[in-house]
């Protein structure tokens, strides 16, 4: 717990506004092919959540709400990153080749998927994991707090 | 040939995986990647006899013209047959000699793994393949020869290996790379001798001479495999009869008579370092007191003559080289496998310690001389046979290269005699003898006969093998005009291997001769102790520069960044066309300006850290606002989220910093370096202002966006798509940023929480 600012309002606010948040950053994610927004940016919102809930409940808090490992995250998104570079060489196609497909959905309309977004993913989850490990280290609590905590 | 290598990669595999139940059949399933080697051989012989090949492409990256490009011709088949008899055969000796031994299981896979990236460097066609499974042989070998893992002496001489091999593997990539630019082509088949001389050719042969040179032990880098003997002797007996050392001849073999056709240095290049090899190693192998060492020299000798005879490019000389490789990988083989036995059973290598084995051990014994005669070149072995074939070659070219072969000859057959009597005879009568209960295990004895009778069955039928080694040959150009027979008749070259035979058995029986027996690990004792301070010089030097680079300093780093940042693009002063002076912008502009200045002043004069990051933050929400305003949604939007976490993640870091910033000192170079920043920096942008914008590229990027990456977000497209590769080098930074940082950080606070 973080105890520099005691307010029982702002942990609940904070704890409740963490979920939308991480929703929103993955709407930037899949808009970003056409819109503002992208990995990167989907990412970094990821982590103001993290940050904000680690403001309201502490490095517990953080834990429940992401409960990966920073280094899988990064590990993860890396790799889909690189293995979707590599891909199209194997199809004799040049390095980072893209390609889409249309599909025509009954209620939405067509949509493009695009595998570029593949490795945006991984993009993202590279930061979501950075942003984690981040808080996560210098997030540890303190020798005072830890005093009084047990 | 694609299924035989992948076979031994799931054999490995499987021998992994299952490393609890196999026990002591480790070996016995390992030996089927041997055995299919040698199967699949057989079944192709008869097609390579009629002078045709295999071939298999696997495609892999066909944009950058990567495939797996096999190819097996006769040359190919000689060394696959090497590496299948002598793998079976020392694969099942194996299994014995490890029987209850309890990482055999995972020793196995290895040497599994290790056979299929050799038998995976005879058939690839590919220059770049043949230099993956090259590597695969270093790192395997590693392994293999570090094996017992325990021992400092066993890492030191794998690490030696490494990396003295590895150095080798870089040159010889540098040299593989090079040759494959000026000839055009990778794939070793379209190489032919019409390759232009010229310095590029000259240093690509060069480089792979080298790679060659450190992977066959030859001098001056022979001293990494007398230290591999600290390998089980089973892993000895297969990487330095059949297979790792046999991959640098293989490699001059193949590209020898291309090199002698373009550059005349290479025949005597080739020539002096096997023979200067040859007789090292033959002189050292006569002082040996340790059986293994001895045939460690004796085989640095033997490959010191098969490098300069396959690699020569001459005709007869690579035809008596290849029958001379065949009868070496039987004898020697079957020798270390002899050795191997006789350690199991009495403990020691020592010759000053056994004594009497001929009498216990006969059948090893009998092992022991057919194995010794074909490596003494003792008629009616096939030894003898690949040199008398040998040296009718050399009576061609000159009276210089009979003698130096005749000296290493006579040294052979000494140190034969040697192996023979220092195994086998009785003991001095003043030392307490190591002797063994009569009778050799089957397991340990019948694969180390099997290869020595081969070695004798060879030499009285030796135009079985003729035909193939013949053809195997027949890429160097010219005619054939050396025999390989039982009895070559009353020829010149008769006399010089009698006269080898006759003077090798005075010097041996002569121990005046020789000098001192003195024991020793080295050719010149010097060269193990010179390896190793090369070594810790090194990592010695190393570490002084990184001492002076990475001084720990953050005010010593920030300058050196910023001094390049602004002394490199200085140096292209010359292109500003002139200064403008900016328009006055719009209101709002102005007064995201305003603040932005306000900040940066508040910044530095302020006491307390926090205030001091809620301005840095004003900072850049300010710049996140002028991208906005200028029409820049997706740069405002990262510039706005970066800023925040850093905000918030700088508050994190503050709760273990003391509230206020030291009392300021002005630091006369400090100020000298930010305010040439300051300047550099704003007058950089008035001279871009005036430079006329050039927007080819964007335009590109804007008519492109939408018809090739299927995303109206031309700024994301080009993060994902156009600039793709930049985003990949970026996040893997970021990754490892992120992974250091946690690293230092984390370790720090758990200690002081530790302290308190």
């Amino acid at each position: 717990m973080n105890r520099e600012r005691p307010s029982a309002i702002l942990d609940a606010g904070i704890t409740v506004a963490s979920g939308p948040i991480l929703v929103f950053s993955l709407y930037l994610l899949a808009a970003g092919h056409n819109q503002p927004g992208g990995g990167f940016a989907g990412g970094l919102v990821a982590g103001v959540a993290i940050l904000l809930a680690w403001t309201g409940g502490g490095i517990e808090l953080v834990r429940r709400i992401v409960p990966l490992r920073s280094s899988a995250l990064m590990g993860t998104g890396l790799l889909i990153s690189t293995v979707t570079a590599l891909i199209p060489l194997m199809l004799d196609l040049g390095f980072l080749e893209s390609g889409y497909i249309e599909i025509a959905l009954p209620a939405i309309g067509e949509i493009k998927l695009v595998s570029a977004v593949l490795f945006d993913i991984g993009v993202y989850l590279l930061v979501v994991g950075m942003s984690l490990g981040l808080v996560r280290a210098l997030g540890e609590p303190r020798r005072a707090e830890t005093e009084e905590a047990s | 040939m694609v299924a035989l290598i992948l076979g031994h990669v799931v054999l490995a595999t499987l021998l992994v995986l299952a490393r609890a139940r196999v026990g002591r059949s480790a070996f016995a399933i390992g030996a089927v990647g041997p055995a299919a080697t040698l199967v699949y051989a057989a079944a192709v012989l008869p097609d390579v006899l009629d002078g045709g090949s295999r071939t298999a492409n696997i495609s892999w990256v066909p944009s950058l013209d990567l495939g797996f490009d096999l190819r097996l011709d006769a040359y190919g088949t000689v060394f696959l047959l090497v590496i299948g008899t002598a793998g079976v055969a020392i694969f099942l000796h194996a299994t014995r000699y490890f029987a209850g031994t309890a990482k055999a299981a995972s020793f196995a896979a290895t040497m599994t793994l290790f056979a299929g990236a050799m038998t995976g460097i005879v058939v690839s066609d590919h220059l770049l393949s043949v230099f993956v499974f090259w590597e695969l042989t270093t790192i395997t070998s590693y392994l293999l020869i570090g094996y017992s893992d325990h021992l400092a002496r066993a890492r030191s001489a794998a690490l030696h290996a490494a990396l003295v091999t590895g150095a080798g593997g870089l040159a010889l990539l540098g040299g593989l790379v090079l040759l494959a630019r000026e000839s055009g082509t990778y794939l070793i088949s379209e190489l032919d001798g019409s390759l232009a001389a010229g310095p590029v050719t000259n240093t690509a042969f060069a480089l792979i001479l080298i790679g060659a040179v450190t992977k066959s032990a030859q001098f001056p880098f022979h001293g990494w495999l007398p230290g591999a003997m600290a390998a089980p002797t089973p892993a000895s007996a297969f990487l330095h009869s059949a297979t790792m050392v046999k991959a640098g001849i293989f490699l001059v073999g193949k590209l020898g008579f291309i090199a002698v056709a373009v550059m005349d240095w290479w025949f005597p290049a080739v020539a002096t370092i096997g023979f200067i090899t040859m007789a090292l190693g033959g002189w050292a192998a006569l002082r040996q007191t340790d059986l293994k060492l001895l045939l460690a020299y004796g085989t640095v000798s033997q490959l010191g003559f098969l490098f300069a005879l396959v690699g020569s490019g001459d005709r007869n000389l690579a035809f008596g080289g290849l029958a001379l490789l065949v009868a070496h990988a039987a004898f020697k083989a079957s020798l270390f496998m002899t050795v191997g036995a006789i350690d199991k059973l009495t403990g020691t290598r020592d010759v000053r310690l056994l004594s009497g084995l001929a009498r216990s051990q006969p059948a090893l014994f009998w092992t022991a001389i057919a194995a010794t005669a074909s490596m003494a070149a003792f008629p009616l072995t096939f030894g003898f046979a690949a040199k008398e074939a040998v040296f009718d070659g050399l009576l061609g070219l000159g009276p210089v290269f009979i003698t130096v072969a005749t000296i290493a000859s006579i040294l052979t057959v000494a140190y034969s005699i040697r192996f023979l009597v220092g195994a086998f005879g009785p003991n001095e009568p003043d030392t307490d003898p190591a002797t063994a209960p009569p009778g050799t295990p089957w397991g340990l004895l019948a694969p180390a006969s099997a290869l020595a009778l081969l070695g004798v069955a060879l030499g009285l039928f030796p135009t079985l093998p003729k035909k193939l080694i013949d053809l195997a040959g027949d890429s160097n150009p010219g005619a054939l005009d050396v025999k390989l027979a039982v009895w070559p008749g009353f020829v010149p070259a008769l006399g010089f291997s009698l006269a080898s035979l006759a003077l090798g058995a005075i010097l041996a029986l002569t121990p005046r001769l020789i000098g001192p027996i003195s024991g020793s690990t080295q050719i010149t004792p010097q060269a193990d102790a010179l390896f190793a301070s090369a070594v810790r010089r090194l990592i010695s030097t190393a570490d002084r520069i990184s001492g002076i680079i990475q001084n720990g300093s953050l005010p010593a780093y920030l300058g050196t960044i910023l001094i390049v940042a602004v002394g490199l693009p200085l140096t292209a002063l010359w292109r500003i066309e002139g200064l403008a002076v900016p328009a006055p912008g719009s209101a709002i502009e102005l007064l995201i300006a305003a603040v932005i200045v306000v900040a940066t002043v508040g910044l530095m004069v302020v006491r307390r850290r926090f205030a001091a990051i809620i301005l840095l933050g004003a900072v850049g929400y300010g710049l996140a606002g002028l991208f906005l305003v200028l029409g820049g949604p997706d740069l405002a939007i990262t510039q706005l989220l970066v800023e925040t976490l850093v905000i918030g993640l700088f508050a994190l870091v503050l709760r273990r910093l003391p509230a206020g910033f030291e009392r300021f000192r002005l630091q006369p170079v400090r100020l000298a370096v930010a305010v040439s920043v300051a300047v550099f920096v704003f007058g950089l942008g008035l001279g871009f202002g005036a430079a006329e914008p050039d927007s080819t590229v964007s335009d590109g990027y804007l008519e492109r966006s939408v018809p090739e990456a299927a995303g109206q977000n031309v700024v994301n497209v080009i993060l994902v798509d156009f600039r793709g590769l930049d985003t990949l080098g970026e996040i893997t930074v970021l990754a490892v940023a992120a992974i250091g940082s946690a690293g230092l950080v984390l370790p720090i606070i758990r200690s002081r929480r530790e302290e308190a």
